[in-house]
Order: structure tokens, then sequence, then C-alpha cells
């Protein structure tokens, strides 16, 4: 009988010891596939036209994608700004195989919508405005943002109408920012109009979008005009302005990391991993700021290509 | 301190329920395995000490290989430098001639490296510059960390940290990062001098391609700081200068040159630091822990695929030799065990080791002795048995022999001489059976032979006041039995049964056979007794119940037929009072074979 459980005993200690043997000369190969994880393909859309304004966060994206084992397809809208073209672009990646979407969206009510069914299979990270049922959402906090620059206006302000641009459309984010700007000069007591297009005779503009910052900081250039332009942006472009004075100030962020953060948070997604909407910092700054140690890290990327 | 105390309790107490086989296996192999596994932590740890050493020493070579392009890089930005400082400026009178020219020609040669190339007066104010030549507006170049350092130290060349240009005015704000170079100048402007500095713009690209491509053991990596521990280059800087990664540089620069570990953000790295010359830069090389701890985890899995067959086996090869060792004991154990339960034909096998086969060699010569021993026993107590019997026999004869003499001598006397004859002869009759050669087992016919001649002599002495009856039954010719056991019972039925009673006595001897018994009756219709007393005439305890006749008492023929034959044997009494007595005798039915066995001694 003793016999019998010490022989149970100790069939027990060898089997015990030969699985362990196994399973440590199996482990490695699980490991080895585990380390190297499928190239995931990641469709990044905008909602402009043109990518040369999201070319930082580019770089932010492609260094996250190139970290985490990932490849991008960087796509744009043939029209700004057009929720439907994006919505189909968006299906059609979805059809392509894409595992995660980045997408700054134009109408993310309309977006959602449409991504709906398709959430579990492809899940999308939001630039800028958040969107239900994103995977996440890597954007300044857009109300602060707007009551920071409304705050920057009102400490130059003397006198006239302040001009807030709508240019949000159906994108949630900027008119956040154009909300929260319009009720801080209100409580403030200021005279404040929205208008879609730059009219004649503004002395207060405000912007709310790097596109329209660009586009209006050019105008103001190009036709001699006078006015003090409150702006959003981060790329080169829209600094330049700020340093030539046709900004007055400017809500800037790091562009590179909110690309970093979009890929590294789509690239969790697409592997199941839950994650919650970043809030990227920001600064607002005037001409004089530029050139601080602190803020050429965030306005200038340290890159072979920097500056171009 | 109790914890270790019940702990130990309980180890002892499995310890002391362990088969001897688990004992030596378990302690084999646990001892094996401490042994292994030390063996194997001493192996690891020297090899991660070997690597480490490796990695430091890798890291060594890359930095210094680093050191030597980015020294080089700097020392050719140094000439640069030197040659717009010795061979233009100090060779030029401003007020004569501009510098712009032999500038521009250094720029051309050294587009690839160089931003701009500007000398500035004591006052910042733009000398020449090329490939621009304004300045911003609104640049006030003394202010320039550049500037200041060239201004303060006019011995030494100054390089500063990354940083964007801006100076100057560039239609298209192209904001390149540059590391400056500066220096003190001495500008001759109209015979006198005065000072001034010259500044060297080099592209960050120069020294990024220094750097890049630099990779250390184990996904380690390199980054350059100034003496501050101000970051220069770093692989992933953007994402340190956004915020979303952390370095350990400001420590790093408090670090001397040489390999060291340190802990950053709960990992444990090699790190290697370099001291760029002139520059008071640092190379920093950074190699994680887990490089040469375990650059991959598969020569640390596949060691321990090593160790744990190794254990498999030695517990394997433990659990045999251990088995070997114990297999005989067992053996032992069980023939012991066997020998225990009364199994006669036991063999002790003597196997295994030395220590063993002499363990059942001596076991096997105890068996062997106490089977002598027993044999002995049993033939002493056969002995003893029938030295009793021969004692419990001799019982009969002297007062038998006494009463039948003196029933002789008075028939004689009183001239019934045939009765004497009769009672002679049968006396003669009694005591030739009753010698029977001296065997104590004769054949039934003479028992009962030997019955019917002592009833005889009784008839004789009580004047015929009784008649017997003696019977064979059919079956029980050939039979043998214990000689003088129905006399002393017939002795009983004449003087308690009819001796005393009033009517003529019957007295029946029947002998029959009941399976392999043979029984023999010897019934009375005499006064009987109460069963309880019939029952206590064949208790030991009881008082000892003799006759007037021979002296041999019931209890003594009950003792030698249950001697002889075992318990099942021996006498029962059934009586009642006025209803006379039965007596009967149970023995095994005895052939003569049987009868002769017996008689050897031998228990049937």
């Amino acid at each position: 009988m003793k016999t019998g459980k010490s022989g149970l005993i100790q069939g027990g200690i060898l089997a015990a010891l030969g699985l362990a043997a196994l399973l440590s000369l199996v482990i490695p190969q699980l490991l080895r596939e585990r380390k190297d994880p499928q190239l995931l393909s990641l469709s990044v859309l905008l909602r402009d036209s043109d990518s040369s304004g999201w070319a930082i966060a580019r770089q932010g994206m492609e260094q996250a994608a190139d970290e985490l084992g990932a490849e991008l397809r960087f796509l744009t809208l043939a029209e700004a700004g057009d929720s439907g073209e994006q919505e189909a672009v968006l299906l059609r990646e979805i059809d392509g195989g894409a595992a995660a979407l980045v997408v700054v969206p134009a109408d993310p009510g309309a977006l959602s919508a449409a991504l709906e069914q398709w959430r579990l299979i492809c899940p999308a990270v939001t630039l800028e405005s958040p969107m239900e049922g994103a995977a996440g959402t890597v954007a300044p906090d857009n109300a602060l943002l707007g009551r920071q620059l409304a705050q920057a206006l009102l400490e130059d302000w003397d006198e006239g109408e302040v001009l807030l641009l709508d240019t949000a459309g159906s994108c949630t984010g900027i008119s956040g920012r154009l909300e929260a700007a319009e009720a801080v000069l209100t409580e403030a007591g200021l005279p404040v109009r929205r208008a879609g297009e730059l009219p004649e005779g503004a002395r207060w503009v405000m912007a709310f979008e790097s596109a329209a910052t660009l586009r209006t900081a050019e105008r103001r250039e190009a036709e001699g005009r006078d006015f003090a332009l409150y702006g959003v942006g981060a790329a080169t472009a829209v600094t330049a302005q700020l340093e030539r004075g046709n900004i007055a100030a400017m809500a800037a962020w790091s562009d590179y990391a909110a690309g970093y953060l979009a890929v590294r948070r789509a690239v969790g997604a697409a592997r199941g991993e839950e994650g919650t909407a970043t809030a990227l910092p920001f600064s607002v700054l005037r001409k004089e700021d530029i050139y601080a140690p602190e803020n050429q890290k965030l306005l200038f990327p340290v890159m072979s290509s920097s500056g171009r | 301190m109790s914890f270790f105390r019940t702990l130990a309790a309980k180890f002892g107490e499995r310890y002391r329920r362990m088969s001897i086989q688990m004992v030596l296996s378990l302690s084999f192999t646990a001892v094996a395995a401490a042994g292994m596994l030390l063996m194997s932590v001493s192996l690891i740890w020297r090899f991660s000490s070997a690597s480490e050493q490796l990695v430091a020493e890798n890291s060594r070579r890359v930095l210094a290989q680093a050191n030597l392009n980015l020294d080089s890089y700097l020392r050719r930005m140094m000439r640069i430098s030197d040659t717009v400082y010795y061979r233009s400026i100090k060779n030029m009178d401003l007020a004569e001639g501009d510098l712009t020219a032999p500038l521009g020609l250094l720029y051309e040669e050294n587009r690839d490296d160089l931003v701009s190339l500007a000398v500035f007066d004591g006052e910042g104010g733009l000398v020449a510059a090329v490939p621009l030549s304004a300045v911003k507006g609104d640049a006030a170049p003394v202010e320039s960390d550049w500037f200041q350092a060239a201004s303060r130290s006019m011995e030494n060349l100054h390089f500063s940290t990354p940083h964007v240009q801006n100076i100057f005015d560039d239609p298209d704000y192209p904001y390149r990062w540059v590391v400056s170079l500066s220096r003190h100048v001495q500008l001759t402007r109209d015979g006198s001098t005065e000072g001034g500095v010259l500044l060297v713009d080099m592209s960050f690209n120069g020294i990024e391609q220094v750097c890049r491509d630099v990779t250390l053991e184990g996904g380690g990596y390199l980054y350059l700081i100034d003496k501050d521990g101000e970051l220069i280059y770093h692989p992933r800087q953007q994402l340190i200068y956004a915020g979303l990664l952390e370095e350990n540089n400001r420590e790093a620069a408090s670090y001397r040159d040489g390999s060291r570990l340190e802990r950053f953000r709960g990992q444990s790295r090699q790190v290697t630091v370099k001291t760029v010359g002139y520059t008071g830069w640092k190379l920093v090389g950074v190699a994680p822990a887990g490089s040469w701890l375990a650059s991959s985890p598969q020569p640390m899995l596949f060691g321990l695929t090593l160790l744990l067959f190794s254990i498999f086996l030695m517990a394997f090869l433990n659990f045999l030799i251990s088995a070997r060792i114990s297999d005989p004991i067992l053996r032992l154990e069980r023939s012991i065990r066997e020998l225990d339960k009364g199994l006669a034909n036991v063999e002790i096998e003597e196997g295994g080791c030395y220590e063993v086969q002499r363990l059942s060699h001596a076991v096997a010569s105890m068996v062997s002795t106490m089977r002598h021993l027993m044999d002995d026993i049993i033939r002493q107590e056969g002995q003893k048995r029938r030295s009793e019997l021969e004692v419990l026999q001799s019982q009969i004869n002297p007062h038998f022999l006494y009463n039948t003499l003196d029933s002789v001598i008075w028939m004689t006397e009183s001239g019934q001489q045939k009765e004497a004859i009769l009672m002679v002869t049968s006396l003669a009759r009694l005591f030739r059976i009753a010698l029977s050669k001296g065997k104590s087992i004769i054949p039934l016919r003479d028992e009962l032979e030997h019955a019917r001649h002592y009833m005889n002599i009784q008839q004789i002495r009580f004047k015929n006041k009784f008649v017997t009856r003696i019977e064979a039954r059919p079956g029980t010719e050939e039979l043998y039995t214990l000689k003088l056991i129905i006399q002393p019972i017939l002795e009983n039925a004449v003087y308690h049964g009819c001796a005393s009673a009033e009517d003529d006595g019957v007295i029946r001897v029947t002998a029959y056979r009941e399976g392999e018994d043979l029984l023999i009756d010897v019934e009375d219709n005499g006064l009987g007794m109460r069963p309880e007393l019939a029952a206590s005439l064949l208790d030991e305890d009881g008082p000892q119940v003799r006759t007037g006749g021979s002296g041999i008492g019931v209890r003594n023929v009950h003792q030698r037929i249950s001697l002889t034959f075992g318990e099942g044997y021996g006498l029962s009494i059934f009586s009642e009072p006025d209803e006379g007595t039965l007596v009967r005798l149970r023995l095994p039915a005895l052939s003569r074979e049987e009868a002769n066995r017996c008689q050897e001694g031998e228990v049937l």
C-alpha cells in the first residue's frame, strides 16, 4: 500500500518535472511569436484637403508607428470638411483591412453613427474633436483653450467689436473653443459677433482652428489690414505669422505629441487595450515667447528636416 | 518560533510514515536539485557578470568611436572657425575690405554642415554674415547665450546647446535647429582693433548624423548632453521635448567617464559615459539591464530547460536506485509478515546490496533456528502428553487390583472356586488387554473385551445385581480407540448407578459410528443425578469424583481423550435423577494406520 502510494508520488514528481521541462521548451516559441506581433495597418484621415498643416503631427505619428509596429496611410479629403466623403473614405479603409483609424472628424456626430457597427472591428481615435464611441481622443481641452485665448484678447482689448470666425461647421472640438471664448468675452461685456468670413473693418478677430488662423493672418498681411488676430495652431507657418506680427496671440501645443499619442492609442485599441481621452497641454503664446527654450521645443520639432 | 516547531513536528511525523524508498529518493532528489540550482544560479551570476562586462566594453568601444567621429566633426567646425578668424578676420581691416566673400567661400565648401557664418562687433552689430546678411529687426545678438559666452571667456571656443536660430531674417522662416560655435575675435577697423564675436552655426543634422546610427547592446542607445546635462542629441529627443518621455540626463551630467549601473523609472540599466574633449559634452550610452541578464529570454529558458531536464533525470535515477535498495528490504519485510501470519513455507530471499543480503541471511538463519526450536517444542510437548497419559493410566492399577484380589480371596475361602476362577481369568484378561504391549491405542474390540471382563468381575462381586449388555454396531469392527476409557465409566455406573439401586440394574455399552467419529454410549438405569451435577463432573475446577473401584475418575477419561485427540473430543454426560445416566464418549474413528500414527505421537 505504502509502496503504491510512494510510486504514485514519485510518478507525480517525475511527470511534473517532465512537464516543466517540456513547457520551458515550448514557452520560448510562444514568446517569440508574441514578440513579433503582426504589423498593424492604420489609416489616418484628416478633415482637410491639404495635409501640410499636419506635417509635425505626422512626424509624431510616424515615430509612434515605427516604435509600435504599425504602418500608416495618410488620407485627405477632396474638399475640406466634407463629412460625407470622410465617412465614405473611412468605410473604404475599414473594408480595406485597416486595423484602426486616426481621424480628425469633420462631423463627429455623423461619423460616430457611420462607424457604429464597425467600432469593435476597427477602433477609431480622434484628433481635435471628441467623438462618441471613439477608442480615444487626443486634443487640448477645447473649452479651456477657448477661454484662455479670450483672456489673451481681453488683455489687449480697448474698444470695438470682437469677431469670432466660425469655421467649425459640424466640428465639435472647434465649436467648443469658440463657444467657450464667446462666453468669456460676453461675460466681460465685449461686443461679440460670429462670422464665417473675415469682414471689412474688424479690429478684433478670433480664429479657432489652424487653417482659419493661417488664412486670416495671410490676408491681414496681404491686404495690409490692421486687426488683432487671436488664433490657434502649432504649424510652423502659423508660428511664422505670429513672429511676423500678423497674429497677436495664439494657442499652441505640440502637434508632434498629438500625432504620437493618437497613433499610440490607436495601436493600443487595435490590440484590445483600454484607453481614455488625452488632454494635450497647450500655451497661449505671443511673438516674444516664440524663442523661449521651452516654446522652441514645443513649436519646432528637432528633426533633421526641421523647419521645412 | 512555535510555527517552526510545529512545522518540524509535522515533518517528523510525515518522515516517520514515509517508506524508505520515498525517504531515499526524495532526499537524494532534493539535494541534487538544490545542488543543481545553486550551480545554475552561480553560472547565471557568472554569465551575467561576464556579459555585463562585455556590454560595458562594447559600450565603451562604441562610445569611443562615436566620440572620435563627433570630435572629428567638432574639430572640423573649429577649423572652420580658425580659418575664418586667422585667415580672414585677422588679415583684414574692415574699413578696407569685406568679410562676406571669404565667409561665403567657406560656407560653400561646408554648406552641408553649416547653417550660417557671421561676425558681430562688440555691440552685437552685424559685420558680415552668409548666407543671409540681414538681421531681424528685433533680434538682439548681444543677449544671446553664444554671444555672452564668447564675450565672457575670450580665449575659448564655445559650443551652445541646440536652439532655433533666430538672428537672421529669412523670408522662408525655416526655423533651423543649430548648435552655435562662438568665439571672441579681434576685429581691425581703420587700423585699430576691437572686440567682436565670430559665430559658426552648425547644422543640428551634423551632430545628429554622428550619433543617430549608433546602437548599443540589447536595444541600447546613445545620447549627448552638455556639461549641465542639457540634451544636445537624443534619439527620441522630440518625445522628451514634448513631455512624453523622460531621460536621466541631469543625473548623467554628474557621472564620471566609465560604466555604471543606474536605476531610472523602475528600470535597471548600464550607463557608459564618455566626455567629448574640449566641449565638456558627454556622450552617454544606455544599455538596458536585460541586455546582459537576458538579451532575450531564450538562453535563460534553454538553461532552465536543461536544469529541469537534469533534475528530471536525477530524480528518475534516484527513484530507480532507491527502489533497488529498498525493494529487497520490502520483500524481506513481506516475508517476515507472512511468517508472522503463520505460513510455513516462506522463502527468505537473500537479494539486494551487501548489507541487505547480510540482514536477509541473518533473518533466514534466525527463522531456521526458530523452526528447529519449534519442532523441538512440539516434540517435547508430545512426549510430555504421553507422559501425562501414562501417569493417568497408571492410576488404574492399585485400587482395582486390591479390591479384586480381596474378592478372589474371599471367594476362595468360602469355596466358590468356580467364581474365583472366573474372576481370576477375567482379571488376567483384563491386565493383558490393559498392558497391550504398552500401546495406548488399541482396537475397539479389545477395549470392549476389556469392559466385558471388568463387568464379569464386578458382577461376581455384586452378586449379579445388574446385567451388562455390550454391543458393537456394524462399521466399528476395524476401528481403534484409546484404551481403558470404558472401564472407568462402567465403574461409575456400577458404584453410583446400580450398586445402591433397589431394582436390578442394566448397564448398556454401545459403540457406533457417526460420520468420522466413533461414539461409545455407556448407559445405566441407576439412580441418575441432577443435570447440574452431571455437568460439573467434567469441570476441571470442580471436585475430583472418585469411585470406590479402580479409582479412575470420569474427568480423567475426558482429559485423556481431549489430550490425545483435541478439544472436540471427550465425554458428554446426560442424566436425570431416578432415570439413569448416559455417558457418551466421542473419539475420532481411527483406522489402523491412523492409530499407528497417533501412537507414534503425530497430531491428527
